[in-house]
């Protein structure tokens, strides 16, 4: 009897031994899952850093400025005017400010200056609307396509550059500086274009309060020295990711975020040219879409 | 004898517990300053704008925002969802799915952590400070949660 209580007390024992066996078996494989995982997730993470270390990250373009293509230059110049009613201005967020200044001219027509650089996503930006606006009054020739600074914040924007660039129109005069390419040498960014003394002059006397907000920012915009605009009027993320010709594409459909962004910000430019133009031509500034975007201009400064 | 049982169950937590929470703190406080930056135009960013460590490079590229939601924000609402699931009384719950949802929210995180590294190394060409933090917490928070989930499965 008492040795049945033995062997009954051993069998138990011993299950219970192997019991605790399996659970310790279980718990140190249930460990070993975790900290594999844990290993797997560090060794994707230091594997994506291994390959960017070893030269494997995306390789932007950050040569110099090319020529933009017919296609696109013709896109820019052939938005019809219902894609600009459709947009309208209400949404624009910035305009440029009436100023009180001597007139700004050339060749006897009223001048718009435009000075910027290549490596400013700012004026990446700018420069959509406002060679669109500019584009409804003449036509341009030897227009860039170029990109912000890859280092800069909104990197690599894609835009249009005026370095190089002609317009002839028979209502006004435009003088598009570029005084840096996207490219950096030591700190800074290599020169491009020297803007002449007396557009150095007009940039230095009027881009600063309070005929605008904040002093010396680019892109500095002088309209014919009755309006003049710093810096962009929508934000470049707008563009992010998008090439030259996705961004002349988007402005065909006035429901894209590009199209409202560049499309109201040319709309509110061209009100203020058709003020320098003496509102010519009327087939431009006599629509209801420019006689509305005029609103939105700012009021006289300075 | 069960009246003892359940207070030592009360005061026997573990280290795992409390770090869970002490990390998903702190990546709560580092997303809302994230988040904070991404509202105001990333203005007081305190973080280098040049080279290759550039917050507001990254802050302000296509990657800062997932379908239109800005990432800061669905960062702080992972860590307000982590510290809500670390606080004592949800890992002394009899439910699985405190654990269950911990789970899968470190899991999510992980994920989303390496989209975000790809990104800022191949596609944006930088690194952003505060965001590494972010994610370094996110990566210990996956550990500590696995590694406790092995050492006490949900069934015991």
């Amino acid at each position: 009897m008492a040795r049945r209580v033995e062997q009954k007390a051993a069998a138990r024992e011993r299950i219970a031994a192997q019991l605790a066996a399996q659970q310790q078996a279980e718990r140190r494989r249930r460990l070993l899952f975790a900290v594999g995982a844990v290993v797997l997730v560090l060794v994707i993470v230091g594997g994506l850093v291994t390959i960017r270390l070893v030269g494997g990250g995306k390789k932007t373009a950050t040569g110099p400025s090319g020529a933009a293509d017919s296609g696109l230059v013709t896109a820019l110049s052939s938005i019809p005017d219902s894609t600009f009613a459709a947009v309208g201005s209400a949404d624009v967020k910035a305009a440029p400010s009436a100023i009180t200044a001597p007139a700004l001219t050339a060749g006897g027509k009223p001048k718009v200056l435009y000075i910027g650089a290549e490596f400013c996503p700012y004026c990446a930006a700018e420069r959509w609307p406002v060679t669109v606006a500019l584009s409804r009054f003449g036509t341009f020739s030897n227009l860039g396509t170029t990109h912000s600074a890859s280092e800069d914040v909104f990197p690599n924007t894609a835009t249009l550059s005026f370095h190089g660039a002609t317009y002839t129109s028979q209502y006004l005069a435009f003088t598009g500086v570029e005084t840096t390419t996207n490219e950096m040498v030591g700190n800074g960014y290599k020169p491009l274009d020297t803007p002449t003394a007396e557009d150095q002059k007009t940039f230095d006397t009027y881009n600063k309060p309070p005929y605008v907000e904040s002093d010396g920012s680019i892109p500095f915009i002088d309209l014919g020295g009755k309006f003049v605009n710093s810096g962009a009027t929508y934000s470049p993320e707008v563009l992010a990711g998008k090439t030259q010709t996705q961004i002349a594409d988007a402005l065909k459909d006035p429901s894209s975020p590009i199209a409202k962004a560049v499309l109201s910000s040319a709309n509110v430019y061209t009100a203020a040219i058709c003020k320098l133009t003496n509102n010519q031509p009327a087939k431009v500034c006599s629509t209801d879409t420019v006689t509305a975007a005029a609103a939105k201009l700012g009021s006289a400064k300075g | 004898m069960a009246s003892t049982a359940q207070q030592s169950a009360r005061t026997s937590l573990g280290v795992i517990p409390w770090a869970t929470l002490a990390v998903s703190v702190a990546g709560l406080a580092v997303a809302a300053y994230l988040t904070y930056e991404h509202f105001t135009a990333g203005s007081t960013l305190a973080c280098p704008d040049t080279g290759v460590v550039n917050c507001a490079k990254v802050t302000s590229s296509q990657y800062s925002k997932l379908f239109g939601i800005p990432v800061a924000l669905l960062g702080l609402a992972f860590f307000v969802g982590m510290t809500a699931l670390s606080v004592p009384p949800m890992w002394r719950t009899a439910s699985p799915w405190p654990g269950r949802l911990r789970l899968a929210g470190v899991l999510t995180g992980v994920v989303f952590v390496c989209y975000l590294i790809w990104a800022e190394l191949f596609q944006i060409n930088a690194i952003c400070l505060w965001c590494t933090v972010v994610h370094a917490l996110t990566l210990v928070l996956f550990a500590l949660v696995i590694v406790r989930l092995a050492l006490v499965p949900p069934a015991s």
